[in-house]
Formats: C-alpha cells, sequence, structure tokens
C-alpha cells in the first residue's frame, strides 16, 4: 500500500511542478515541458528495457533516436519524382551493391578455407566492391543533390501520413538494432557499450554528411503536421468564439490546442508502450529476461539462448527509442542533424533511467518527466541564482558578466549531481524494481 | 540480485569497459569472545565462526598451533574447514570466539596486512604470484613493506629455489605449475616471515614436484620458520609434518604429531584410505 | 623527381599529421587504460578530464601572455603546463575522495562506476563550459613552423612543400618524453612496480602490504598529468574546444582497446594505428597519385576514400575489425 502511495506520490509531485509551471511561467512552457516529458519517457522506457531488464549497456541512444528523425522526414516529405528518374535507383542500387559486398566478404570468410587465400579473397571482395559502389554511388548523389540544392537536393520521402513516421522510425531504428546487435552481442556479449557509443556517432554523420539522404547540415523544415496549423486555428471563427468563451486570445488558444493535440497522441502511444513493457515484464519472457540478467550462467546451462534474448530485447528497446524520436522530430517539424548531441541524447536518458529506477517501467516514466522538467527550468533557476549570488557585485565586473552569461551551460552540472546523488543514496532509483 | 545495490552489476560481463578480478578479500578481524586455553608459537585458539556476521559457523571450537621451527599439517575431507581454519588465523573470518595469538602477542584484532608486517606470510591456494611480473619482480613486491636492503633475503631465496634465478626475468605467468608455486612461496619468504602459512601448496602439480616442493617446505622449517600447512595430500604431508591436526566438520576431530596420526588406526581408515 | 615530390606530399598531409595525432590518442589512450588496469572501470569523463586540464593551460597562458611572458620561439603554453597539471590532479583527486572511494568500499561493481564516470563526465563537461564557454579558444603562440612549405621548396628546389608545425614537432617531442619517463616510472620504481601488481592482481598486492589507496591515489596524479599533456597537445595542435574533447574519447577508448585495455604498450600501438587509419582513409589522395602514375592514368577524382567527417567511422570500423578477429586487442590487455 505504501508502495503504491508513493507512487502516486511522486507522479503528482512531478504533475504539480508541471502545473506550477504553467501558473507561474507559462501554459506555453508547461506544455512544452509535458510533451517533451511524454517522448522523454518512451525514450527512457526504451532504454529500461535494455538496461532494466537485460543489463545491456547501450549508450547509443543518440543514433536510434536520430534513425526515428529520419523516418519521419522520409515518411511524410512530399515525393520528389525528379530526384528519383536522376538517380534516386542508381543511388538505392549503389547501397545494394555496397550490402551485396559485404555479405559476400561475410560469407567468403566462413566459407572459404582457412589460410592467406581466404584473407586475399576477402580483402579482393571488398576492395572491389567499395570502388564499383563509389562508381555507381557518386555520379547519383551529384545528380540528385543538383537538383534545386535551395530547397530540395535530396531524394524527398513518401508523402504519407506522418504519424505513419513512428512505427517507421521504430522500424528503421530495430534494423539497425539488429546489424549491431549481430556483430557486437553475437560475437561476445562484450562489446556493446563501445560499440553502440561509436555507431550513434557514424549514423549521425551519415545523417549530417548524405545530403541526397535528409539534406544534411542543411536541414529539413516545415516537415507535415499530424495536427492542425496554428494560422488555421485562428482564421477559424468556431475556433476563436470557442476561445474567446475561454477568455483566451485567439493566438494563445491556438497555440496551446495544438500542444494539447501533440500531448493526447503522444500520450496514447506512451500508454500502449508503457503497458506493453508492463505485460512484457510479467511475461514468462520478461521473467527469463530478469533470469539470464541476474545468472547468465545458470540460465545458460538451463538451454537458454542467451545471445538471442539479449538480440531480442536489444532491438525491441531500440525501436522504442526509434519511435519517440521520429515523434520529436514531428513535434519540432525539422530535422536537423547538428542538434543531436550525445550528452542529451544518449546520456540524458541515462541519467532518466537511472534516477527513475532501472528495471522499473513506471520507474522511467517518472525518470523521464522528472529529469526533462529540470533540464528545462535548470536554466532559468540558475539565472536566478545568478542574479542572487552577483547581486552585490558592481555592474561593470568582468566576472558577473561571465557568471551571468555561463548560466546556459549550468543544466550539464546539474544533470550531472542529479545522477551522482541519486546513485550514491537512493542507488535503486526513485521507484526501485521490486 | 545482490542485496546491495552498488553490487548489483546487472549481469554485466561487459569486459570492454570494466575489467574483472577486483579484490575478493574477505577480511574480518576481531572477535566477540577471547579464549585462551594454549601456548604456541601460532595459535588459533578455540575458534568458532563464519564469513560474515550473518553467515553460518563453519568452524567449531577450533584449535590450529604450531610451534617455532615445527611444521604443522590440517588435513581432512573436503569442505572439513581446513583452508577456512588458517584463514581463521590470518584475519580473514568472522571470529564468533576464540582468539589468535602470535609469539604471546594477541593479534587477533590486527587486518591480514598488519599481520604480515607481525611476522606472518601467507601463500593462497589460487592466484598467488603476480603473473605478468618477472619472477624477480614478484620477490620484489614480496618485500614491499622492507624498508631495508633485502638483496640477502633474494639470495636465499634464490638459493633455496635455483631455477627461480635462471628464471628471473621470465614472466611468472610462464612458468610451470611447479615454478609458479616457488614463486609463490619465494613472495611469501621475503618479508622473513616468522611463521609461514600455505594454502595446498601441491594442488595441481605432479607427484615428482610435488615431493621437491615437500623437501623444500622443510628446509624452511630448518631454517627455524614455523609451517602451516593444508594438505589434501595427507599420507605424504603427514609424514613431514612435526603436528597434525585431523578436521571434521570444522572441529578437531584428532590431533597428535605426524606419526601418531600415520598409525592411528582410526585415522587411517577415515581419511588415508586404509 | 615525381617519386621524391610524391613522397614528400605524403608526408606533408599524411605521415606527419599522422604522427601528430596518433601521439596526441596515445597519451590519452595510456590515461584511459591505466585507469581501466587499475580501478577497474572505463572512465567516460576522460574527454572532459582532458578537457579541463587543458583549460586550465589555456587560462594559464592567457594570462602569461597579458604579462608578456614567452618562451620566444615555442609556445607559452609549454610554461602554463604545470599548473594545468596541478589543477587537473586536484580536480581527479577530489573527485576521487568525493564520489569514486565510496563505490570503491562498497566493492561496487566495475559497470556501477562507468555509470558514475557518466554522472563525472556531466559535471566536468557542465564546469569547463561554465568557465570557458562552449566555443573554440586559440592559445598557440611562438613560431608557427618548424619548417614552412615555402622554405622546404626553396631548400629542396622540389614542387611540393614540407611544412612541418612547431606543434608537431613538440607533441612528438613531448609524447616520447611523457612515454618514456611512464615507462621507466612503471617498471623500474618500486612504487610503479606496486600499481602492475596491484593490477595484477589486487588480493595479493593487499597480502604484500601494498596500499591500495596510495596507488589509487598516484594513478589518478599520472592520468592527469597524461590527460593535460594530451589535452593540450591536442589544443595547440588544432584548438581547443570543449565539445571536440569530449567527442575524442571514442577514438582514444578504440586505440585503448585495439592496443588491449589495460596494456600501455597497446595504447600507444592503439594511438597510432587509429591515427594513420583515419588520416589515410580520409585523405585525398590524388595529388600523392598524380606525381606516381603516368599521365594518363592520373585520377580526375580527389579519390578520397572517405570524406573527413566520417573519422569516427574509420576509428571505429578499426575497432569492430580488431576485436573481430583479435578480441583481447593486439597486446594482450591484462596488465598495466
Amino acid at each position: 500500500m505504501t508502495d503504491t502511495t508513493k507512487k502516486i506520490g511522486l507522479f503528482a509531485i512531478v504533475g504539480l511542478l508541471i502545473v506550477l509551471t504553467g501558473v507561474i511561467q507559462s501554459w506555453n512552457t508547461a506544455l512544452q515541458i509535458l510533451n517533451m516529458g511524454l517522448i522523454s519517457a518512451i525514450m527512457a522506457l526504451g532504454v529500461n528495457l535494455q538496461w532494466g531488464f537485460a543489463g545491456l549497456f547501450n549508450v547509443g541512444i543518440m543514433g536510434f533516436v536520430a534513425l526515428g528523425g529520419l523516418a519521419t522526414v522520409l515518411v511524410s516529405t512530399d515525393p520528389l519524382p525528379e530526384a528519383w528518374s536522376a538517380g534516386g535507383f542508381r543511388i538505392l542500387l549503389a547501397l545494394v551493391l555496397g550490402a551485396a559486398t559485404v555479405v559476400a566478404a561475410v560469407l567468403s570468410y566462413a566459407r572459404l578455407a582457412k589460410g592467406k587465400a581466404r584473407t586475399l579473397a576477402m580483402l579482393a571482395i571488398l576492395v572491389v566492391g567499395f570502388f564499383l559502389y563509389r562508381w555507381v554511388f557518386d555520379p547519383a548523389v551529384e545528380a540528385v543533390e543538383a537538383i534545386n540544392p535551395a530547397m530540395a537536393g535530396n531524394i524527398g520521402g513518401l508523402g504519407l501520413p506522418v504519424v505513419l513516421a513512428w512505427p517507421v522510425g521504430g522500424l528503421l531504428a530495430a534494423g539497425v538494432a539488429w546489424i549491431i546487435g549481430k556483430t557486437a552481442l553475437g560475437l561476445r556479449s562484450d562489446y556493446l557499450a563501445i560499440a553502440t557509443l561509436g555507431i550513434a556517432e557514424i549514423i549521425i554523420a551519415v545523417m549530417k554528411n548524405e545530403d541526397w539522404l535528409a539534406r544534411g547540415v542543411k536541414n529539413v523544415i516545415g516537415l507535415p503536421r499530424p495536427v492542425p496549423y496554428e494560422i488555421d486555428l485562428q482564421q477559424s471563427t468556431a475556433f476563436v468564439d470557442r476561445a474567446t468563451s475561454f477568455g483566451l486570445t485567439a493566438t494563445t488558444a491556438s497555440t496551446l490546442w495544438v500542444k494539447l493535440l501533440y500531448a493526447g497522441l503522444f500520450t496514447v502511444v506512451l500508454l500502449i508502450l508503457l503497458w506493453m513493457a508492463q505485460k512484457a515484464l510479467h511475461s514468462p519472457w520478461g521473467r527469463m529476461m530478469r533470469a539470464i540478467r541476474d545468472n547468465e550462467v545458470a540460465s545458460e546451462a538451463m538451454g537458454k539462448d542467451v545471445t538471442r534474448r539479449h538480440l531480442q530485447v536489444f532491438i525491441l528497446g531500440s525501436a522504442v527509442c526509434g519511435i519517440a524520436g521520429a515523434m520529436m522530430t514531428t513535434l519540432d517539424g525539422q530535422l536537423t542533424p547538428g542538434t543531436y548531441q550525445p550528452l542529451r541524447f544518449t546520456f540524458l536518458i541515462w541519467v532518466m533511467v537511472i534516477v527513475g529506477g532501472s528495471g522499473n517501467n513506471l520507474g522511467a516514466v517518472l525518470g523521464g518527466f522528472l529529469i526533462w522538467f529540470l533540464w528545462v527550468q535548470v536554466e532559468p533557476l540558475g539565472q536566478a541564482l545568478m542574479q542572487v549570488i552577483t547581486y552585490g557585485m558592481a555592474d561593470d565586473s568582468a566576472l558577473k558578466a561571465h557568471l551571468l552569461d555561463s548560466t546556459a551551460h549550468m543544466r550539464l552540472l546539474t544533470m550531472g549531481l542529479v545522477l551522482l546523488l541519486v546513485l550514491r543514496f537512493s542507488p535503486r532509483g526513485l521507484i526501485p524494481e521490486k | 540480485m545482490s542485496s546491495n545495490p552498488y553490487q548489483d552489476g546487472r549481469g554485466n560481463k561487459d569486459r570492454t569497459i570494466t575489467k574483472s578480478g577486483g579484490g575478493t578479500l574477505n577480511v574480518d578481524t576481531g572477535t566477540e569472545q577471547d579464549k585462551h586455553t594454549g601456548e604456541a608459537f601460532l595459535i588459533g585458539d578455540s575458534m568458532t565462526g563464519g564469513y560474515g556476521k550473518t553467515g553460518p559457523d563453519i568452524l567449531h571450537d577450533c584449535t590450529i598451533a604450531v610451534n617455532k621451527g615445527e611444521i604443522a599439517v590440517i588435513v581432512g575431507p573436503n569442505g572439513a574447514g581446513k583452508s577456512t581454519a588458517m584463514k581463521a588465523t590470518f584475519g580473514m573470518l568472522h571470529l564468533r570466539a576464540g582468539s589468535v595469538r602470535l609469539d604471546g602477542q594477541d593479534i587477533t584484532r590486527l587486518s591480514p596486512q598488519a599481520r604480515v608486517r607481525q611476522g606472518m606470510g601467507f601463500v593462497p591456494q589460487t592466484s598467488n604470484i603476480f603473473t605478468s611480473m618477472t619472477v624477480q619482480e614478484n620477490l620484489e613486491m614480496g618485500a614491499f613493506i622492507r624498508t631495508d636492503d633485502f638483496s640477502d633475503t633474494l639470495a636465499q631465496v634464490y638459493n633455496l629455489f635455483p631455477i627461480l634465478k635462471d628464471k628471473r626475468h621470465q614472466a611468472a605467468g610462464e612458468l610451470s605449475g611447479g615454478q609458479r608455486q616457488q614463486v609463490a612461496v619465494g613472495r611469501a619468504l621475503m618479508t622473513q616471515p616468522k611463521v609461514l602459512l600455505l594454502d595446498e601448496p601441491t594442488a595441481g602439480v605432479s607427484p615428482i614436484v610435488m615431493d621437491e616442493l615437500f623437501d623444500r617446505i622443510i628446509e624452511v622449517a630448518r631454517s627455524g620458520i614455523s609451517v602451516l600447512m593444508v594438505e589434501q595430500n595427507a599420507r605424504q604431508a603427514l609424514e613431514i609434518a612435526d603436528k597434525g591436526y585431523v578436521l571434521v566438520q570444522g572441529a578437531n576431530a584428532h590431533t597428535g604429531t605426524g606419526k601418531e596420526l600415520l598409525a592411528d588406526p582410526e585415522v587411517r581408515q577415515s581419511f588415508l584410505g586404509g | 623527381m615525381d617519386f621524391l615530390n610524391a613522397i614528400v606530399a605524403l608526408s606533408n598531409f599524411v605521415l606527419i599529421p599522422a604522427i601528430a595525432y596518433g601521439s596526441q590518442l596515445a597519451l590519452g589512450a595510456l590515461g584511459v587504460t591505466l585507469i581501466y588496469g587499475i580501478l577497474r572501470f572505463s572512465n567516460f569523463a576522460h574527454g572532459d578530464t582532458m578537457a579541463f586540464g587543458t583549460m586550465v593551460v589555456v587560462l594559464v597562458t592567457w594570462w602569461f601572455q597579458s604579462m608578456g611572458l614567452n618562451l620566444g620561439p615555442l609556445p607559452t603554453a609549454l610554461l602554463a603546463l604545470p599548473f594545468g597539471i596541478i589543477a587537473c590532479s586536484a580536480l581527479v583527486i577530489g573527485t576521487d575522495k568525493l564520489v569514486y572511494k565510496f563505490y570503491r568500499e562498497q566493492k561496487a561493481k566495475p559497470v556501477i562506476l562507468v555509470i558514475v564516470s557518466m554522472g563525472v563526465m556531466f559535471i566536468m563537461n557542465g564546469l569547463v563550459r561554465f568557465i570557458i564557454g562552449p566555443n573554440d579558444q586559440r592559445f598557440a603562440d611562438g613560431e608557427r613552423f618548424i619548417i614552412s612549405a615555402r622554405d622546404f621548396k626553396q631548400m629542396t628546389g622540389l614542387q611540393e612543400g614540407l611544412a612541418i608545425k612547431t606543434t608537431q614537432g613538440l607533441t612528438v617531442i613531448t609524447a616520447l618524453i611523457v612515454v618514456a619517463l611512464l615507462f621507466w616510472f612503471l617498471n623500474r620504481t618500486r612504487t610503479g612496480k606496486s600499481m602492475r601488481a596491484y593490477s595484477d592482481n589486487e588480493d595479493l598486492a593487499l597480502l604484500s602490504g601494498i596500499n591500495p589507496e596510495r596507488v589509487v591515489l598516484y594513478t589518478w596524479l599520472i592520468v592527469a598529468a597524461l590527460a593535460t599533456v594530451a589535452g593540450t597537445l591536442y589544443g595547440l595542435d588544432k584548438t581547443f574546444k570543449p565539445f571536440t574533447y569530449f567527442q575524442l574519447l571514442l577514438p582514444i577508448f578504440a586505440s585503448a582497446i585495439v592496443g588491449g585495455l589495460g596494456s600501455p604498450l597497446g595504447a600507444i600501438t592503439g594511438g597510432f594505428v587509429i591515427a594513420f587509419s583515419e588520416v589515410t582513409i580520409t585523405y585525398a589522395w590524388k595529388k600523392v597519385l598524380t606525381y606516381l602514375l603516368p599521365e594518363n592514368l592520373a585520377p580526375d577524382g580527389l579519390v578520397q576514400l572517405l570524406s573527413t567527417d566520417y573519422k569516427f567511422a574509420v576509428s571505429f570500423a578499426i575497432l569492430v575489425i580488431v576485436l573481430l578477429f583479435k578480441p583481447t586487442g593486439l597486446f594482450k590487455g591484462k596488465s598495466v
């Protein structure tokens, strides 16, 4: 009973914090925090699947989140037929060739007898394959990127509803997770941490530099939305009337309404995923996963295929992160690969999971909301704190200016502090695994 | 899940980011109830206890003692608490009763490291050498606490184990099983201990090497160092022992000189295979 | 003549930068490997430790510059280096006392320590950005080149110039000195040997009377020095930007793992393997090939295998290849 009370209490506190933000700052900010909190909670749920259920140390969350964003662009933007006729198919062919090269190399390694001949054959396949790939790939990319580079220069999307991008983002992330898992988990169950750290950087590098894909650092803006545009709402008399009846101006009401709609959509996704994660946790599959985590040797001896199970949970967790990534890009309405930074998209999610309680889905969700709230609010709080600290200083003091300028960086400090304090004094997190 | 949340690694064996083999040494000093029933150069007196405050008792009123320059051997069936009894004299067991005295001094409350300084040398059964370091470096590390010139002791160890001198610049991990044991014993001798504790020094070595190791151990004892040793090979060990302890379920079952025990029909029947 | 030109171009654009970068990586990887060997976890905060040390060096350098203090042709940063090392040592030892020590006493699982190091990473990262800001900072001064491309062309009459930056020369020389000192310390001194012993077999080290807290203290001191030197050399050679230092974590870890985590020799080898791979694979070979190949075979493209933006991919690919074929790294990572 006290356990349930504690949970309700903790969630109530976070709810209260967001409501307070609405009252003190603005409801716009509060809803922004709520929306990103929902997305953060989903990411934390994904990481909790991997770390909490199975003990997999994934530090490449950023990559999966970014893949979700990429899926949004590829699914929802308008198709560009001229790009496809100019070289889109040739790019596809090149990618297939590239993949075939890798497969051929792997096969030759697996099939041929050990020795110098095998090494040479494999190297030859890789070198020939690489040049063939570049030979097909480079002109096609040039052709695609030459088309209207100021506005497009990429292969465009499918023009499908943007909500579809969310599951697609999950699938894309799952596909990449399968490749990583196959290499890193299959090889030995060890190298996951470093492998994911590297893969995430590579995914971001690809998204920054392959302009034909999603315009790279030129960004894709104006992505379609699943909810109405504020400007349309403001022009609808019915909406304006209702807004006035609530005593709100049309502008405020429209921004709030759009955010509320997003919040509704995100809540549905979060609830579905949370329900599934809870089911999974208490299913035989979840129990087995925890059994493997707590005693891998014994589970192996009982005939459990540990690597396979790990691969499953790794893919599932990454897919959840991909979904969250697609949702986030939808919320932003734009894809800006330059903004993906590991501290924000990998390590912050880790803070959420650890603070919330590893191994507990509710904990992860709580951590997602709470840490996101802190992440946003530390800056104004820091600003206020610095105002107090520098109150006595002369106005032209360089130190004062520096301190006031630097408050933006206090959030990293605070996150580190929160993580260390929780790890030290409540190592199981706020809502521990039972 | 472990009861200590800090020790819950969530089954992580991720050896790229972490390294296994942290300290497993169980240090537990002091006693809840002093006992004083006998005298010897080193005596673990009426020891009762187990691992940790809550662990079940492994030793029950068990007394182990060795006199100056003598060899005492602890034998007994598997799980009788032989190694545990020896570790208890080294401050690695939670004593509910009993005490440990060295040369008349009560050392029950000293940490294992402090006992090394008091003149005890301990050779664990496994991981008893620095595998990545050379033989010479192993011996130097043995003498780590000494601030005086230890080249004499080094020469003595090389005298005792001539093969080590030949291999002194080789990594200890590359040596054969018997040679590794020599390094391990040599390392413990570098502190010039008054008592040497050996935990199954002949485990996993061939019979010929075993005989040689026993010869060396006799030599060590002749130089005035008391030797307390746990042995699986009960018969051979008792043959060189001045004193023998047969432990059964953590308690003294038979005690006597090596010869007495070898002649005792009950001991022969139960532990020496007739 | 063309052949000579090709060699000069190759040295200028590939060999020299790779050697300098390799030295910087090696010094960074040595720090990672030492912590792994002795404290038994991978320190995710290492990049930010480097950033902190370098930041202090940058600040002190500016202060010296403002006082007109300099080393003539050498960068003033060399004069500021000891201050950076001292400040960095104070920081890491403070961190150890406040944070890591508790987990050691709890005999915490190494993976917990890794997560703890993530928290430390956040704090150090925030600290550095708080003090010096997130932007690029230049602090190199003194003579820019040992040999400039123009001088070299005049001297040799070759078409291609060979430029050796002061910072590159400095990097290699400093790295050599630091590595020599480190190996002398680890292999010849009593304290160094006790560190190796502790890394090899913690229990036996305790039984031999080695004080673990002392070993840990020395480790952090050495790591702080290595990190500050590596960071300063990197910053002099390129530029100082906190985020870049954080990103260096990947190539540094790659170097340490490729060489075999825990092995200092491996860390150095790994550093150079990664550096050379990165530079050669992202270098546009057109110039060198134009000299070497007959005219009709001269390449039209840049002959660049991968764009420089993919240098992380290179360190990562090397890492995966080595792990696939030799999971323990080139040198068996076991001891310090």
